[in-house]
């Protein structure tokens, strides 16, 4: 690699573990004003607060908003030379009947502009073949002219068009990763699919040039977030593209440095969320459940005894038109009823502990359980709600929130 | 966790066992599950399509009681999987003389699982009107007394008072009673509406089926299959639509984005565009009407179903589940009709009663337009001036339909009879093979038109939804003019995805987020199959709708029956971004039958057969 477009690499990605944390804005101009971007220097303000590697940007917020990133140890500057419709979001917007992709910079435009590094967008699964030559065609036309100027060119590869279905998805992203690659890019960002297995054909697919993870929608749960970030490490990237993730969530510096823990620090999930050895109790929302009873079927399944609903040491009810949550609540009646001491409050950790072998099934227990979540199995012992030893189950699968764990 | 070292089936997602329950010889028994036919059509629609195919000869009476009414489950019913206890009802539709499959929410499917029981096949008729109660092995037919009568609400009420909480249920209203082709199967709020199932049931004299289970679902490798739920489950967290809009809005999300692509259908599709369309978008009932989010199903993070209250000095106050984009298309829309209360009453009173929404309003909206043009007079309506848009029209007609009273006792029958009578109104007779269309104008759609004319039970979107392409931009979107082979192809694929989630059985819903990659992944250490690839998934549900067409081919269907209403096929829509189309249909359905492998006349040639094992099978 050149002199020039190693400089600028290195300031992408950290030279000393060779990932990055990349914020992009560029959502604008092409899915239309979004949360979080209605005033784009205020929400860089309070992100730049956090600690982060580099910005996203369109030409015109490059030239905007260049008084953002002049000081020392401001993050590098990636700038969009290309524009589509092919994000627009449905809502009140017509979706787009042909999917088009422009460029609308040359990268030397882009180095004026203070360019670390330029992205554009690569398209596979187009259904005219015409239409994909073309895009190729530009694609190795604009990184031609990046290498000119030593530009590093990041390629956001996307699997779109009338070829693309369910069942080839992660295909289109391998060939349309090995097209760029050939093409000359100089680093990838991909949607994340899914899964470590199949996320691991895709880095290897780009043969050694870096790939980026983008963020997509905002999740609904901050663990969703992080625990993909550690999928994808995981499985090879080097690093990701948030910005929904960051810019759409209460506290965007917040996040940034919980990402840069986890992809510069190496930092695990629960030491990002401070879990590590805290004592925890559930707290239950009832309003926000939905019913679906995802809490009991993944609770018998983690105490072994596979999927049952009346295995589950917590129970969902409808009482008029409402939900009902009833969980262990570690008032300890059962543990006073118990005649020989088979059930323990464990104070310190925040969880009953259960002597199986002392129990002999008299079922005192379950008749002084106030909330009647407690239940004897077919062999007459209770099931015993242990806060899954600390990473409570029912709390990791609740699509809703609805129960959480409090850390006291 | 456990991982299953089993060679049979059971433990491997399956319970290895089909329930029989003969109500005229009061004979009840299982036998297993082969698994051959679980590995090469996995459950669900594939597995009801071929006890349909098997258990009956050619030209067999919807309601004779030779005709078996199956409730198919899949590998994944019952585990982790988000939204495992969907049921799928299999039997042949008294409404078009097809094969019907339909599809219920709910809680019965999984229950049925753990209960031991991977099918329930019902054969015969009672004798006198019957309840079937199923507690794991305790099986029995009992007299359903008092319920035969009461609506579907009712019924299920009582059955819980009876029996206990723990039971879930199926039943059928007053509608299914007296073998309305209308009348469907409820469960829990839920329905499975189309096509008449819940008259096929109703001839053979059972009420309700009530179902108690209390065996784990074991399945191949438990460690792996969480992991890959997980996956599902996260993916679908953090999928825009099935974790946002469809919660908020319900499925009536999509509606001003299709009223803006001109294709939402407007009184009997006369056009696409409704004037009046922000007046009952999903936007408008979350405002005003709906006060709960709920999931239908076991495990589903979607929760689209919405509670709503309606307070109105016509009818004082219901509350109802709903109602759903197709019942504010079908009462709404398609009648002309902007009344959020009168829409919303009306969805109760097919409920109570058990009838098909979507059918429903395709009758009273042909109805209205038979009205318009003089064909039919307020005195033959027994005194309804059903004029366009008129909500008490909508909900007189309604009640009379739902309740078979009067002028609905013949309307009920379907707008393909009705338009028998009235000899000039063919052209507008908005059914395929008997049944009313959906909710979306497919000319300016082209690959609905393609949809609704192929689909194995008449009209239905649920099939080729092309739709998500069209008009809502999944994966990318398509086109929704062009009518040429990219369109087709990408028409199968659809349909092929679909057979497999209907064979799994998970929700359609799932698809709004999930690609078949999250569903191979979750199917192989649930069951322990060794698909190659996702690929070989998706053949799965090719081979599921080859078996369906064959089953209709059976029973005398073929090309001739892939039609659309002449309306779509000659009228060329009058406004919006689709003006000037009609459906170009014929190069489509060559273009279609060539790459499914069928002849012209679109029966499935004997190589297909060949290549997709079927001939092993039938």
């Amino acid at each position: 690699m050149s002199v020039g477009k190693n400089i600028r690499m290195n300031s992408i990605f950290n030279p000393d573990d060779g990932k990055c944390v990349m914020l992009p804005v560029d959502h604008n101009f092409l899915v239309g004003p979004i949360r979080g971007l209605e005033n784009v220097e205020e929400t860089l303000k309070r992100a730049l607060m956090g600690r982060l590697d580099a910005v996203m940007v369109s030409p015109g917020q490059a030239k905007r908003l260049a008084h953002l990133f002049r000081k020392r140890g401001s993050p590098a500057l990636v700038i969009r030379g290309d524009w589509s419709n092919a994000f627009r979001e449905k809502t009140y917007t017509l979706p787009v009947r042909s999917i088009q992709e422009i460029l609308i910079a040359h990268p030397r435009d882009l180095l004026h502009l203070g360019a670390t590094g330029a992205v554009i967008y690569y398209f596979v699964g187009y259904g005219d073949e015409e239409k994909q030559a073309q895009h190729y065609e530009r694609m190795r036309w604009f990184i031609k002219n990046c290498e000119a100027v030593e530009l590093p060119c990041l390629v956001t590869v996307m699997p779109m068009g009338e070829k693309v279905s369910g069942a080839n998805f992660v295909d289109f992203l391998e060939l349309g990763v090995r097209m760029a690659v050939e093409a000359g890019a100089d680093m990838l960002e991909v949607p994340y699919t899914q899964d470590v297995d199949t996320f691991r054909r895709i880095v290897a697919a780009a043969k050694g040039v870096p790939v980026l993870c983008a963020g997509g929608p905002k999740a609904a749960r901050l663990r969703d977030t992080l625990e993909i970030v550690v999928e994808l490490l995981h499985a090879g990237a080097s690093g990701v593209v948030f910005g929904r993730q960051v810019f759409q969530s209460e506290d965007p510096a917040a996040l940034l440095n919980m990402l840069y823990a986890l992809v510069h620090e190496g930092k695990t999930v629960e030491e990002v969320l401070g879990l590590i050895g805290r004592r925890i109790r559930l707290k239950t929302l009832a309003e926000k459940c939905i019913g679906c009873r995802l809490c009991e079927i993944i609770c018998s399944s983690s105490h072994g005894s596979s999927f049952s609903m009346g295995k589950a040491r917590l129970r969902i009810r409808e009482a008029q038109g409402k939900y009902v949550i009833s969980t262990c609540t570690l008032c300890g009646l059962c543990a006073k009823a118990c005649p020989v001491g088979a059930i323990k409050v464990n104070v310190e950790l925040g969880r009953l502990e259960f002597n199986e072998e002392k129990c002999i099934g008299c079922g005192k227990c379950v008749e002084a359980c106030p909330t009647e979540v407690l239940k004897l199995d077919e062999k007459g012992k209770p099931l015993i709600c242990d806060r899954c030893q600390g990473d409570p189950q029912c709390v990791r699968w609740c699509p809703v929130e609805a129960i959480i764990a409090e850390v006291y | 966790m456990r991982r299953c070292t089993d060679l049979t089936l059971k433990g491997r997602g399956y319970a290895g066992k089909i329930l029989y329950v003969d109500l005229t010889k009061s004979k009840i028994w299982t036998e297993p599950l082969d698994e051959k036919i679980a590995y090469l059509l996995l459950g669900g629609k594939g597995l009801g399509i071929w006890l349909l195919y098997k258990l009956t000869r050619k030209n067999e009476n919807p309601f004779s009681p030779n005709m078996p009414l199956i409730f198919a489950i899949g590998p994944l019913t019952g585990t982790s999987a988000p939204t495992s206890s969907k049921t799928c009802i299999v039997t042949k539709s008294p409404a078009t003389g097809t094969l019907l499959d339909s599809y219920c929410g709910g809680f019965f499917g999984s229950e049925l699982k753990y209960a031991g029981y991977d099918c329930l096949v019902i054969i015969g008729k009672a004798n006198e009107p019957s309840i079937l109660v199923i507690d794991d092995d305790n099986v029995d037919i009992r007299p359903a007394g008092q319920l035969w009568g009461l609506t579907t609400l009712e019924a299920e009420k009582e059955i819980k008072k009876t029996l206990g909480e723990g039971f879930k249920t199926m039943v059928i209203g007053p509608a299914g009673e007296r073998l309305s082709p209308i009348a469907g199967v409820f469960s829990n709020l839920r329905c499975a509406g189309r096509g008449g199932a819940g008259a096929v049931m109703g001839s053979k004299k059972l009420k309700a089926i009530a179902v108690r289970g209390s065996q784990p679902v074991h399945v191949y490798d438990e460690k792996e299959f969480n992991k890959m739920a997980w996956v599902a489950h996260r993916t679908l967290r953090m999928s825009e639509s099935t974790a946002r809009t469809m919660r908020i809005y319900g499925t009536a999300n999509i509606l001003l984005v299709v009223n803006e692509a001109g294709a939402l259908p407007t009184r009997n599709f006369q056009t696409g565009r409704f004037e009046d369309a922000e007046e009952i978008s999903g936007e408008r009932f979350r405002e005003t009407l709906w006060v709960r989010d709920f999931s239908c199903s076991l495990n589903c993070p979607i929760a689209c179903s919405k509670i709503a209250v309606v307070n109105d000095k016509r009818f004082g106050e219901i509350t109802v589940d709903g109602p759903d984009y197709e019942t504010i298309f079908s009462l709404g829309s398609n009648c002309g009709v902007s009344d959020r209360n009168a829409i919303a009453y009306a969805n109760y009173i097919c409920d109570l009663y058990g009838i098909d929404t979507i059918s429903v309003g395709g009758i009273i909206a042909f109805v209205m337009e038979l009205y318009e043009k003089g064909h039919i007079t307020s005195e033959e309506l027994e005194g309804i001036d059903a004029k366009w848009g008129n909500a008490e029209a909508l909900i007189r007609l309604v009640e009379k339909i739902a309740k078979g009273e009067g002028i609905g006792s013949f309307l009920e029958l379907g707008v393909k009879r009705i338009a028998e009578k009235y000899p000039n109104s063919k052209a507008y007779a908005m059914e395929v093979k008997g049944l009313e269309l959906p909710g979306y104008e497919p000319r300016a759609a082209q690959g609905m038109g393609l949809c609704y004319a192929i689909s194995e039970r008449g009209a239905c979107h649920l099939r080729a939804y092309t739709a998500g392409g069209e008009l809502l931009g999944h994966l990318g979107g398509i086109d929704p003019l062009i009518y040429d082979r990219t369109k087709v192809m990408y028409a199968i694929d659809r349909q092929d995805e679909k057979a497999v989630i209907d064979s799994s059985v998970l929700c359609f819903f799932t698809l709004f987020g999930l690609r078949l990659k999250e569903v191979y992944q979750m199917i192989l250490p649930c069951t322990g199959f060794n698909y190659e690839s996702e690929k070989e998934l998706k053949r799965v549900g090719e081979r599921i709708i080859t078996l369906a067409r064959l089953y209709n081919v059976r029973e005398g269907f073929g090309m001739s029956n892939d039609y659309l209403p002449e309306r779509l096929l000659k009228e060329p829509l009058p406004e919006g971004p689709a003006k000037g189309m009609v459906v170009y249909l014929e190069p489509m359905l060559k273009e279609y039958y060539k790459a499914r492998g069928w002849d012209e006349n679109g029966i499935p040639k004997p190589e297909k057969i060949d290549e997709l094992r079927l001939s092993e099978i039938i």
